[in-house]
Formats: C-alpha cells, structure tokens, sequence
C-alpha cells in the first residue's frame, strides 16, 4: 500500500475524532438548506449533528466467546459525575416548541405552578466511548452528555427541574440500538408528557423538555410545607430516582448501550449534605464522598478489528459493571456511607453481600426502599438479621440483598468497626470471568469472580467529613392510604411463548399498545392491585409501576398468603414477583391524568411487551370515554382458536 | 408506480442487514406464478407486512386478510412502492398460484403490492421458523400460533416489529408507521414548523392544543 494513502487515513481520524469535522459542518448546512431556511435557533438544537461524523460505529464481534481478562482493583471508585444546571436556549414553553425542534408532546401541565423551573440541565443522548478497564481499549456506547453512567441529576422538593433530553443519536446505525428515545425518570410523580411514556419516542436531531416538579404527590392537599420543601405530603418523599430509555421494543438494547443515569432529589430530612439543620436525619449525604451511587449493568465484551474493545449484544454478560467499572477498589474512611444501589439491567437479578475481612457476611442497613425511606431502618446480615432477606422464598442467600432490575436499595455500610488497613468486599452470588488473580488474598471462601468491589479501610483524614451521628431508629411515618375504592389485577403470564399482562377478564392477556388504554381511572381514587406471578416459569418479573408508590399489603406463593418480608413492607414501585409469587399493593392516584404503564422491567420482557398502558382521567366523562376505547386482547385468542380447529 | 418513481427509487439494505442469511433467499411463487426470490425480491431495501395464511382457511385468516384490506386503504399511496403486503401460505401443497390468484381475487384483494406466495414447502418452514422464531421446537412447529401476527420488516433500517393482527387498525398502522424509513431531518423540520403554526393557532384560540390525546 503506497505510503502517503495510510498517512491520509490516520490523518482523518484524528481530525475527525472529538470535534465536528468540516465535512459535516457542510452537511448540516445542506441539511438546513434542504428544509428551504436556515434558522440558526435550529442549528444550536441540533448543533451535535456533527457527532454523527465523529465516532466510528463498532464492528460486529462474534458472540459466545468469554470478554477478555481483566486485572481485579486496579480502578478508584467514583460516583458518576453530575449533571451541570444550565440555562436552557430556547426558553422551555408550556406547549411544545416544534419550531425550534422540540418534539412533539401535550402540554405540561400545572405549568402555571411549577414554571420557570429553578433548575434545568441540558442533557444529550449521544454516541461516546467509555474505557470501561485500563485493560480494555475504549467501548463505543451511547451516552448521555458523552458519559457512562449518565450524570447524575440532582434536585430539591419544592424546586421544579426540567431537563431538555436531546436526541443526538446516529441518523443511521448499524449498533444494536434504535435511535428513538424517550426517557422515563423511574419514578417520579409528575405528568404523562414528561414520564416517557414507550411509544412517544422521537428521533435523531430533535429534542424534548421533560418536567420535573419534584413535589411530593398529594400536591393539592397539602398546599405548602415549611423548609422551603413545597406543596404536597413530605410522607410521599423520595430520594434515589433513575432515568432510563424507555423506547418500546428497544429498551434493552438501547439500555445495554448505556442510556441510563441516576437522578436524586434532596429535602430537609434528606438535604445532601451532614451539617445539623432543622428536620434532617443527618445521614452520610456528600455525593461523591460519603454518598454514592453503586450502578450495577452486566456486560460482555469483544476485542474488535477495529482495535476497540466492544459490547456484545448479549442479556447476561459476563462481566459485572460498577458506576462503568470493572472490580473498582474505593478508600473507605473509618466511618458510615451511605450507598445508593440500583440494578440498571437489563435483565439480571443480584444477590449481595458485605464480606468482612475474616470472611463472615457484614451488616448493611437498608434505610431506604426504590427511594422511598423506610419507617425503621433494616439492617441485613447473615446473623440474626438474616430473616431480614428480602424474599419470600427459601433465604438465597444468607444476608443477602436481592436487588432485581431497576430496585433501588439505599444502604448504609459503618466501616468504624474495622481497624486500619482492612479490606472488605461486595459480592454478588453469580461468578464473573475476571483471567487474573486477586492482587490482595482474599477472605476465606471468596471467589475473585463474586466481587463486585473492594473497600480499604483507612482512618479519617483531619480534612474528611467526621462520621455522621448513629442512624435514626424512626426515618419516616408512612403516609395513611384512603379507604379503597375498587380492587384490580394483573397477571404476568407467558402465552403461546409469549410475554403478557392478563386482566381479571381476559382469557389470553395484552401486549403494549400505545393507542388503547388496559385500565382506566378516576383521578384522586385508590385501588389495590394485586399482581401475580402466577405460572411457576421460573421467570422472576420486577413489576414497575410508574408514577405512583404503592406499599404491599400482602404476598403470596402459589396463591399461598405469606407475611410481608421486611424488604417488602415499605413503599415501593417495583415489587419482585419470582416464580409463583404474587402481591396485593394499594396505591392513590393523584395530581395528575394521563397515560402511565405497567410492565415487568426485566426489559427482554417489557420489550416482548409484558407491558400494558393504564390511565388517569380527570371526570367521569372522560372516564366513559376511556373505557369505551379500552384495549381488547381477547380477540386474538379466540381467532387463533379457529385457526387451531381448522388446522387439526 | 410512475416512471420516474420507478427509475429513482433505489432499495438499498442497511448495512447491518443480515440479507439472506437470515431470510433466505427462497424462490416462492406469487398468485401470479412470477418466481421471486425472498430476500432479493421481496425484502432487499424494502418494507413489508408479512402474514401466514392459506386459502381454505374460514378461521382467523379472512379475518386478517379483511384487516389488512382495511389498512391497505390507509396505506395506499405507498403501496407497491416502498410498502408492500406478503402473505405466506402455510399450506403450499394445496395453495397453488392458481388457488392464491382465485383466493386473493374473491375477497377482492389481489392488489398492487400485495403478493400472495407459496413455494416448496420446506422453504416456506424455514422462512416461517426465520420470522416467527421462538426458539422453542414445540412452539415454533405450531402451525396456529403465528396466526394472531403481522411480521414488520424494514430492510433499509434494518429493523423490524410486530403487531397483533387483532389489534384496532390505529394500532396496526402506528407500528407499521413505526418501522417507516427515517424522515430526512430536513422533512421533519417542515413538518414541526407546520404543525407548530397550528398548535399557535389553537392556542390562541382555545387556550389549549385540541389535537393531542392526554
């Protein structure tokens, strides 16, 4: 090959990668030529169209072969950076801004209370390459402002957010992601425009302002609260919040990909920092040093011809991710952290434990469930906590945390106890492939595969935050639920290989549909729900509900009552149902109308639809008109009957 | 299909596509006995709605082939030229071309873009086993299961979806329209700016938008 043609090469990738080259400058000049103007609001919404020239797509990697090896401890841990607050251009409007490239979407409601918003971050789903290992070359993902995990969002009750998500997606890819988005925050009370719902994606070179009130719900109820934490009952708050696509049938590949982050909002119990102030619970609260995020992902990876080290596209990988790392080690001071764990997916349940220096299980003590605190903290250990596992079934693992996809557990871990110079573990009950020995000896009976992360315990710094006081015995009060006004269910089933929610009165069960509603109703009633797992498939379903919290009233195993396991008992809005389980849970309906869903969130199934839309509306006319156009999921069966008949 | 659409329009698979490897590239037979080759003919560059079907059927397959001539109305302007309808049959040992050309003939549906096709009956296994797959030998031998759905391939975005063929028709169309070859940009700007005069127009009028579901 002549000399000058491999120079040439070389020199267009260095110019091309990491700024919008020439080329493509010119093209979105013909772009917006084509459309007949040349609007410059246009060109600064979309400015990231140069992206689509600056990362190479990856090449495909043959699937079945283990990732490469990795040497174990080698990265710091650190929690994800965080998300900037910036002004928004154009200014967000009530009604969409389609002139200036918003998608289109309703118009925000209670838009008169809760706008301008005081915070509004300006975020970008867009291609990026993430070192995930110092082994590894660079892996190509798609990114939310060029980071893995997405930054994390911060906001205050009483503060309303809107964070403007732009599609900077490739126009044409040859990943396994589809360059739609719509991105849910899980799981936040706020309007249907804003909670992303799966069929209201939009694609590459627009962009949509999701609006956060950050009020706790029962916002006409209790019109104000002291603290500046606003409207709403400060019994409904919530901490630890994710957001995530949610594109129908793409939500698993678009999730492996990396569009997901964290999103934590702060009051005065919860204020984000340890100093005394009125109403906090003075729990370990600086982000990023004695709060962090523990964002777990599967992976498996491929070295690529084009010398990157890649995703394959496979639900279970063999790798597990923390916060974008591989096996990280973190500095613990002798004192109490706080840690915010989330399973981000896409389809794999974790079981951990704290293992201690001599090999024993550690206490981690639960103070929160999916966001929401709990009443008393739970500590869980292999001892006498141990009952406290947060399963119905036989304990998994003894001390274990069971956190399926998208739960959240915030725990906090005291390393007090231990001296100086001890290591402690995370371990996850499945085993990863790591290719390397532990650099450290390991504790008795410790697999170098079964660790998620590793904490040194040193002493406290003179310039380090002193330990936070010992963790309130009393968190929160649950706030009391109104008498019920109607009872439902939804079954999660397996039909014909095929995923499905059943309705009381269905034979068969519905798949999404964006356009018909499973369940209709009035806005300010209360219903309970029970949902069951019912066929012993060995499927465990995470069941999500979004918008509302509900609380467990019940829990059942193959139709079996069974107490409530501790874990269970707060307020959550994912609730494991695994094989034969099922739960009767009891939530209002407030604030609000408009399109919500339910779905399993292990997202191979929600993406073969065990998902269904229900509704929120606001009279009874509304209320008619709705059930009028509800969803039918029987007549398939019933064609299918026929078919069957004719066919034998 | 116009001349000049004819000479233009150029079907080009994505570059991810799979092609043949996945779809094979089977000769079937249309009710018009034309011999097409699956992928080259039929899927290369192009987007369709696949059904399974046979023409004695009196069950589930009017029912579907009446819902497709419904949607059919919808999507006429593009039908035949970037959109097209197959349905397979599941019985090729009876389904001649003739008997397709007679089926398709009496529900009135032997339409531009809409081909009716059988072939060798191994052939049409594999491509049922390729569309439909469950990985699952009992359930992917089950003639009837694959009744209830429209298979939605868009080969020049690589991607494809599905719909319940019982489904209300809004819903049917807004997953076809979902596999849809991606608007220029530029299409989408025009069509924002024209829609946005009349959320304005609305706004001003009423205080709200009317045109957009809660």
């Amino acid at each position: 090959m002549p000399k000058k043609k491999a120079k040439d090469r070389q020199g267009v990738v260095e110019k091309t990668e990491g700024t919008i080259s020439r080329r493509s400058v010119l093209k979105i000049g013909a772009v917006a030529g084509a459309a007949g103007v040349l609007a410059p609001n246009m060109l600064t919404s979309n400015e990231a169209l140069g992206f689509q020239q600056t990362i190479a797509e990856p090449v495909t990697c043959a699937n079945g072969q283990p990732s490469p090896p990795h040497h174990p401890f080698v990265q710091n841990f650190a929690a994800p950076f965080p998300a900037d607050d910036h002004p928004l251009n154009p200014q967000p409007t009530e009604f969409a801004n389609l002139g200036a490239g918003e998608a289109d979407r309703a118009a925000h409601p209670r838009w008169a209370q809760f706008a301008p918003a005081h915070f509004t971050y300006d975020v970008s789903a867009a291609p990026g390459l993430h070192t995930f290992h110092p082994d590894f070359s660079p892996t190509y993902l798609w990114t939310f402002n060029g980071q893995f995990p997405g930054p994390t969002i911060f906001g205050k009750y009483g503060k309303s957010g809107i964070v403007r998500f732009r599609n900077n997606l490739p126009v044409t890819t040859t990943t396994f992601g589809r360059n739609e988005i719509t991105i849910h925050l899980h799981n936040g009370h706020h309007g249907s425009e804003s909670d992303g719902f799966a069929g209201d994606f939009f694609g590459t070179g627009f962009w949509k302002d999701n609006l956060y009130p950050n009020v706790y719900a029962g916002i006409d109820t209790f019109p104000g609260n002291p603290g500046g934490d606003g409207v709403g009952n400060p019994q409904e708050k919530m901490g630890s919040f994710w957001y995530h696509d949610h594109r129908a049938e793409f939500t698993l590949n678009n999730n492996v990909l990396g569009l997901n982050g964290m999103y934590i909002v702060y009051d005065s119990t919860d204020p984000g920092h340890e100093n005394p102030s009125a109403g906090s619970l003075q729990l370990p609260g600086y982000y990023g040093v004695t709060d962090f995020p523990i964002e777990l992902v599967d992976h498996r990876f491929c070295a690529t011809a084009n010398g990157r080290t890649e995703l394959v596209n496979a639900a279970g990988g063999d790798k597990f991710i923390v916060n974008g790392m591989l096996q990280p080690k973190m500095t613990v001071r002798r004192r109490k952290y706080r840690f915010r764990i989330l399973n981000t997916g896409p389809t794999q349940t974790y079981d951990l434990t704290l293992i201690k220096p001599d090999g024993s299980v550690g206490t981690m003590v639960v103070i929160a469930t999916d966001a929401n605190f709990l009443e008393h903290p739970i500590p869980v250990d292999a001892g006498a906590n141990a009952g406290n596992s947060n399963s119905t079934t036989a304990p998994i693992v003894p001390g274990g945390l069971r956190v399926s996809v998208a739960e959240r557990f915030d725990v906090v871990i005291d390393f007090a106890e231990f001296p100086a110079g001890s290591k402690l573990y995370l371990k996850e009950n499945r085993t990863m492939f790591v290719g390397n020995p532990s650099p450290d000896p390991l504790p008795p009976g410790l697999n170098i595969g079964n660790v998620l992360m590793q904490f040194n315990v040193v002493n406290r710094e003179p310039w380090f935050p002193v330990d936070t006081p010992p963790i309130p015995s009393t968190l929160c009060t649950y706030p009391t639920q109104p008498t019920t006004d109607n009872t439902w269910e939804w079954q999660f089933v397996l039909v014909g290989g095929r995923f499905r929610v059943k309705r009381p009165f269905d034979t068969v069960g519905c798949t999404f549909d964006p356009d018909h509603s499973a369940h209709c109703m009035l806005q300010g009633t209360t219903e309970e729900w029970l949902l069951n797992n019912n066929i012993a498939s060995g499927w465990t379903h995470p069941v999500h509900i979004h918008f509302e919290e509900g609380r467990t009233l019940k829990r059942f195993v193959n139709g079996v009552e069974v107490p409530v396991p501790p874990l269970h008992s707060g307020r959550k809005d994912v609730y494991r149902l695994e094989a034969g389980q099922g739960a009767l849970i009891k939530m209002s309906f407030r604030d609000y109308s408009g399109r919500y869903l339910i779905h399993c969130h292990n997202m191979a199934h929600e993406d073969n639809f065990m998902m269904v839309r229900w509704d929120i509306v606001p009279d009874q006319a509304a209320l008619d008109a709705c059930v009028a156009d509800q969803q039918i999921c029987e007549a398939e069966m019933l064609a299918k009957e026929n078919y069957r008949e004719e066919v034998a | 299909m116009d001349r000049r659409e004819l000479l233009s329009r150029v079907f080009e698979p994505h570059p991810a596509s799979p092609g043949v490897t996945r779809y094979t590239n089977a000769v079937l037979r249309t009710q018009d006995n034309e011999a097409v080759k699956f992928y080259d003919d039929l899927i290369r560059g192009k987007q369709c709605v696949i059904n399974f079907m046979y023409a004695e059927c009196h069950g589930s397959c009017p029912a579907v082939t009446q819902t497709l001539k419904t949607i059919y109305r919808e999507l006429k302007p593009r039908m035949g030229k970037d959109l097209f309808f197959y349905s397979i049959t599941i019985k090729p040992e009876n389904d001649t071309p003739a008997a397709l050309k007679h089926y398709a003939e009496m529900r009135n549906v032997d339409l531009p873009g809409w081909y009716f096709l059988t072939g060798d009956p191994n052939d049409l296994k594999t491509i049922r086993y390729r569309l439909f797959n469950m990985d699952h030998p009992g359930l992917d031998s089950d003639l009837a299961l694959h009744s209830g759905y429209l298979r939605i391939i868009n080969d020049g975005r690589n991607s494809w979806g599905m719909a319940q063929a019982f489904a209300s028709n809004r819903n049917i169309l807004r997953r076809i329209a979902w596999q849809d070859p991606p608007k220029s940009y530029a299409e989408r700007v025009i069509e924002s700016r024209a829609r946005q005069i009349l959320i304005d127009e609305e706004v001003k009028k009423y205080g709200y938008r009317r045109d957009v579901m809660s």
